[in-house]
């Protein structure tokens, strides 16, 4: 989950995490009920929420992927192209 | 959940802005400046917030005329060609550069604060290859709520978590927009006199390191809607072959790092050895394309990891640094942390960024809905502004030029617009195409279909262009649009995402069929073909130009003028 909602802390009747969310992922429809996260994977980890919450009731929490990424840096370059060329790239050798 | 019990809005309106960031909300106030009748919708829920800079911005582009001889338009504007690589319409440009002091004093009035409140002046500094000291530092974190206070306070009607999803056209005069309430889904039919499109860039395009979709570095609710709803609209699109990316802390894709080299920071490599210098004079401060250009050809020549290193920076500017870091995203000082960087004493891992669309890495020149200097489209009645248009250019180009279409179109409705009457037959077909992935039960959901087009951009358009891949990537593009009738929508949110994944694509096929087009390098990385790697100004200095036609793009090619900027003269004038 990517944004953690305290329920000591989240004040019933405020919605200011559910209008900051530029992605339409926090509603609190019933503003007595604790904000329910509906799209977890569309969040952008802007920290909207976190930051504008008057009580410090929202955290972030950053996915493994994002705080130790294994990616590795060739792989967002895209195919090379000899790896497009299928036979053609035994032709190299000759 | 139904999509026919609802009853249609409909509202009357002589300038419709679609987006409302800061182009959209400087349109609405330049338009209603002139009496028009304005609506601005928004994807957003709360218009302070809407935009890329919803959340904060660091730093503007601005000519003050505060004095030294390059801040000035008329300097500035004799750099342009060099600074687009000559692929630039000069006129639309002096538009911008122009209003550029008009509009710092007009957001000035406004209330945001750009002078330093520690110095009472502006705190300039030289960056992105620029022959001056153009941007200012400033805490730009009310920036997006005041000029949108300005919005509030005008006669404009505001709706918001509402998507456009079509233009609406008579006898070839956009003539408003069909819309939908993304939580409720009520349909909406604007008629417009005129409409402002707004909404930006183009993200979820392709491939990032932490391989979420949505961490991106600019919006990723930004998803090329204006240039998709203008490309089925008959308008020309230009520039779509350039590419934008830049370079991130490994695992976050995020804004705000251009302060690290504006500031002094180094980039150096797994050797430690600090490379900027071999690939350009300004090192660090070089243009965004060229540092990406340079941390690519680092990576391949294996001198990877490639690290960001501010150890050497004075304690002052760190503090600097660590302050404006947060502002463009709340959440990277707190990345910083969980990882346990201490930016004092150690360098932390870069990589490239997943693309977007938005300037191909330079300023002044946007890729996207092509505007002459009055921000008109080729479609009558349809002007555009910001990010989705043919000059881009961060907060002051989508400022000024917001506020120049937001006019344009309130004139334009005075003396033009049509009143258009629909049947109610046009209605609910309008209304249908809308709402058919509500009716679709087991198609590809939005996320599975956006994968298939990140996989494509990435793989097939990539870094490494070439005829062979870019060929595959039109002819797969081509192919995911007719799956787009298959797109299944569980809510009013998944609706939109739909239309945003078919935005995403539409986009995708204009970069590559402009990429496949344009047969030689030009700009480092935002456009290299590996079959055609050298810069061949004979051919190809000019803008290649796009028009949807029923499978595919008509592409044509347009003729760079590079004029003397005319002294002093332009229709641009900003109201204080």
């Amino acid at each position: 989950m990517p944004i953690l909602i305290s329920e000591d802390l989240c004040v019933k009747g405020c919605t200011l995490c559910d209008q900051f969310c530029p992605g339409d992922i926090i509603y609190r429809l019933d503003p007595q009920k604790i904000p329910e996260i509906r799209y977890e994977d569309e969040c952008w980890y802007c920290g909207s929420c976190e930051e504008y919450c008057p009580t410090d009731a929202v955290k972030i929490v950053f996915p493994q992927q994002m705080l130790h990424s294994q990616t590795s840096a060739e792989s967002l370059f895209g195919k090379f192209p000899e790896e497009t060329k299928g036979n053609n790239k035994a032709a190299k050798n000759f | 959940m139904t999509t026919d019990s609802k009853p249609g809005l409909i509202l009357d309106t002589d300038v419709l802005v679609i987006g409302g960031g800061v182009a959209g909300c400087l349109a609405a106030i330049g338009a209603s400046e002139l009496g028009a009748r304005v609506a601005v919708i928004d994807k957003g829920g709360l218009l302070e917030r809407c935009g890329s800079i919803a959340a904060g911005v660091d730093q503007i582009l601005a000519v003050a005329e505060d004095g030294p001889e390059w801040d000035t338009p008329d300097y500035l504007l004799q750099h342009i060609p060099k600074l687009t690589d000559y692929i630039v319409d000069m006129k639309s440009v002096e538009t911008f550069i122009r209003g550029l002091p008009g509009m710092l004093r007009k957001l000035e009035r406004l209330g945001v604060p750009f002078k330093d409140p520690s110095t009472g002046k502006y705190f300039r500094h030289r960056t992105f290859g620029l022959p001056g000291e153009y941007h200012i530092d400033f805490d730009g974190s009310k920036f997006k709520p005041k000029i949108s206070r300005a919005v509030i306070d005008s006669n404009a009607q505001i709706f918001l978590r509402t998507m456009a999803v079509n233009l609406l056209a008579h006898k070839d005069q956009t003539v408003g927009a069909s819309l939908f309430h993304i939580r409720t889904g009520e349909f909406h039919f604007f008629r417009a006199k005129a409409v402002v499109l707004a909404t930006g860039d183009t993200n979820r395009l392709s491939r990032n390191s932490s391989g979420l979709a949505f961490d991106s570095w600019h919006c990723p609710y930004n998803t090329g809607d204006a240039q998709a709803m203008a490309a089925r609209s008959g308008a020309l699109l230009a520039n779509m072959e350039f590419t934008e990316n830049t370079i991130t802390p490994k695992g976050i894709s995020s804004q705000g790092t251009n302060s690290l080299t504006g500031l002094g920071a180094h980039f150096i490599n797994a050797r430690g050895e600090r490379f900027m210098l071999k690939y350009d004079p300004a090192g660090e401060r070089a243009r965004r394309d060229i540092l990406t250009s340079a941390i690519v050809s680092e990576t391949l020549a294996g001198n990877a990891p490639i690290y960001c290193d501010c150890r050497h920076l004075p304690g002052d500017i760190l503090a600097r640094l660590e302050e404006t870091l947060g502002v463009d995203r709340p959440s990277l000082p707190r990345w910083f942390k969980e990882k346990e960087i201490d930016l004092k004493k150690e360098p932390f891992e870069v990589t490239v960024s997943e693309f977007s669309s938005r300037r191909g890495g330079v300023y002044f020149r946007g890729s996207g809905i092509l505007i002459d200097d009055k921000t008109a489209t080729n479609v009558i009645g349809l002007f555009a502004a910001g990010d989705c248009s043919t000059v881009s250019g961060g907060i002051s180009g989508a400022a000024v030029m917001g506020y120049e279409a937001g006019k344009q179109a309130a004139r334009f409705s005075r003396h033009n617009g049509a009143e258009q009457r629909f049947q109610d037959q046009e209605i609910a077909a309008e209304k249908e195409r809308l709402f058919y992935p509500c009716r679709n039960t087991d198609g590809a959901s939005p996320r599975e279909y956006e994968e298939k087009i990140r996989r494509v951009v990435s793989d097939y358009i990539g870094y490494q262009r070439t005829e062979e891949k870019l060929r595959k990537a039109v002819e797969e593009l081509g192919r995911l649009r007719s799956e787009e009738s298959a797109l299944c929508a569980r809510d009013y949110h998944d609706l939109m995402r739909a239309h945003e994944a078919r935005n995403i694509r539409e986009v995708a096929e204009m970069v590559a069929t402009a990429a496949l087009e344009r047969r030689e390098s030009r700009g480092s990385y935002s456009h290299f073909r590996v079959d055609f790697p050298n810069r061949d100004d004979a051919n190809w200095r000019k803008m290649i130009v796009l028009k949807k036609q029923d499978s595919g793009y008509e592409v044509g090619h347009r003729a760079i003028e590079l004029r003397n900027p005319s002294e002093g003269k332009s229709d641009a004038h900003i109201d204080q």
